[in-house]
């Protein structure tokens, strides 16, 4: 049992840029660290490796630069990595995970959650047929393992996170047919003194521009998808304007033929492992909606309990990096004594300001709730169409809690990640307001009961 | 059609069977991803209609990859691909 039972100074939940930036730091200052991560090598979803052995170079932006540095240190450090690590419940000082079909778990002092982001789902017909997956996903398969999603690529939503997908899609050969963008380009144009007044962004924005231009893709502002179709594969797609607030202009309706639909409204925190320390939360519509709080050292309201990353609202990888580096001084300064750089705090400042600046013209649009139909499928675990979360709604009161003991969706084992960040906009009809609080069960994912039963105490 | 970036593919082939049907991968890959490289989309069926799923999210969130390995469900977005895995589709998550 020995074996499934790991000890360190600091655990830390997530290997991308908030997760390793802190280790880093920690190892490097001669902490014994672990980091607990899904996946099968370390850079988190942004900075994605491909499998050991792969030979390729796909063209980045960039901001990957700062990844390979980080990479390249985590790899050099002392860092115990545990990648394939599935944490299925959390307490102060203690994480519980599923690796290699083996219940373990992880003792430690302290504590650093950075699980990151995962995409903002917003049904529309046809969504859940094979070959319409997230933006992120596309990403995924392309950055992290080097297969091509298909040939021909629909990519909608809204955010700066479209950019990214489309340039994985060209750097695997795909054909980008529309990339299309639900914010108009006069909301978006918000964004602009953001990213101007920031020298790296202005970089990252100009290089992903050369490379739509160079390509002969054209992102089309104002526009979405009204729906897929397809016998057992996605094989068209139906796009069309929205107003303003994103509601469908059925009337400019037309078909194109794709193989493949990226879909990314915008990333939603992953807070679950935080709501289960007790951690509290707040509601933040630009960062993503619900987000952990910290005071100015990366610190939540649970001792021992420090963040880094998109946990804490969405704020991209250079805000990661910087808050994983505050959250390792923070830890550094209870441990040794030693000062927490200003500069490190300064940093972590200017880059969320300038991150907030810019999702802020990118804030979700209540009008792309319109896009379900009644049939429309809106919690997929369940299979629970639009028309059944209305009645459960109307019948038992708009609360997230009620929409799911009337209609069980968001009952399935994602846990609501999927439908819940947009359910309740969904089955009240009503616009875009703070959600209620998820609720968190244990497992936080899905394990073998066996995991459960065998858990190691202590 | 080409499945896979250039290059990308040059590590080991690992073989299993999906479906009852022989199939491989390379080594490295996640379930999900060897299948999607051999054409092979749809992963389980949704318990209402029979309706085809498949990968959604590729990062262990949603649960839309449910496969059976070898006698055990399991998200095919985060199972990496063995040698003389026997791969069924999955059914209600």
């Amino acid at each position: 049992m020995s074996g499934n039972v790991l000890d360190a100074d600091v655990g830390i939940v997530g290997a991308g840029p908030g997760g390793m930036a802190a280790a880093a730091a920690l190892a490097a200052a001669g902490l014994r660290v672990v980091v607990l991560d899904e996946a099968p090598r370390a850079g988190g979803q942004i900075f994605r490796q491909l499998p050991e052995g792969a030979h390729a170079h796909l063209a980045e932006p960039p901001s990957h630069d700062a990844g390979h540095v980080l990479l390249t240190a985590f790899a050099q450090s002392r860092v115990q990595l545990v990648s394939g690590a599935t944490v299925w419940d959390v307490r102060p000082g203690r994480l519980w995970f599923e690796h290699d079909g083996a219940s373990k778990l992880l003792r430690c002092q302290r504590i650093v959650l950075a699980p990151g982001a995962y995409d903002r789902c917003i049904p529309f017909p046809g969504w859940t047929l094979p070959g319409v997956l997230t933006a992120g996903a596309l990403q995924v398969m392309v950055r992290g393992f080097g297969v091509v999603p298909g040939q021909r690529a629909l990519v909608v939503g809204s955010g700066p996170l479209l950019l990214p997908t489309v340039t994985a899609l060209l750097a695997a050969g795909v054909k980008v047919v529309a990339a299309l963008e639900a914010s108009s380009r006069w909301r978006a144009l918000r964004a602009l003194p953001a990213v101007l007044g920031n020298g790296t962004r202005a970089r990252e924005a100009f290089w992903y521009a050369r490379q739509l231009l160079r390509a002969g893709v054209r992102l089309q502002w104002g526009w979405t998808v009204f729906g897929c179709e397809g016998d057992g594969r996605v094989q068209r797609a139906t796009i069309g304007k929205v107003d303003a607030n994103g509601r469908p202009r059925r009337d400019t309706a037309r078909t194109i033929d794709v193989d493949v639909v990226g879909a990314g409204f915008g990333l939603v925190p992953s807070i679950e492992l935080g709501l289960r320390l007790g951690c509290r939360a707040q509601w933040n519509a630009v960062r993503g909606g619900h987000c952990l709080v910290v005071d100015g050292e990366q610190r939540t309201s649970v001792a021992g309990v420090f963040v880094a990353g998109e946990i804490a609202g969405i704020g991209g990888s250079a805000v990661a990096i910087a808050e994983g580096e505050l959250a390792a001084a923070a830890i550094l300064r209870e441990v040794k004594g030693t000062a927490v750089p200003s500069a490190v705090v300064q940093r972590v400042q200017r880059e969320r300001r300038a991150a907030d600046a810019m999702l802020a013209a990118f804030a979700p649009l209540p009008g792309l709730h319109e896009l379900a139909q009644p049939d429309t499928i809106v919690c997929r675990c369940e299979d629970v169409p639009l028309a059944r979360a209305q009645a459960a709604a109307a019948l038992h009161g708009d609360s997230l809690r009620a929409i799911k003991v009337g209609c069980r969706a968001g009952m399935g084992p994602c846990q609501a990640r999927i439908c819940g960040p947009s359910l309740q906009a969904l089955a009240c009809g009503q616009h875009y307001r703070a959600m209620d609080l998820p609720v968190v069960q244990v497992p936080l994912k899905v394990v073998r009961s066996a995991t459960i039963v065998d858990a190691p105490t202590g | 059609m080409k499945r896979r970036i250039d290059g990308t593919g040059d590590r080991p082939a690992v073989a299993f069977t999906f479906a009852g049907q022989p199939c491989s991968g390379r080594a490295g890959d996640t379930v999900a991803m060897a299948l999607w490289a051999a054409g092979e989309a749809v992963l389980r069926q949704s318990s209402k209609d029979g309706a085809p799923r498949s990968v959604l999210c590729n990062m262990g969130i949603c649960y839309e990859c449910l496969v059976v390995v070898d006698g055990v469900t399991v998200r095919a977005c985060t199972t990496l691909v063995r040698e003389g895995m026997r791969i069924e589709r999955g059914g209600r998550p």
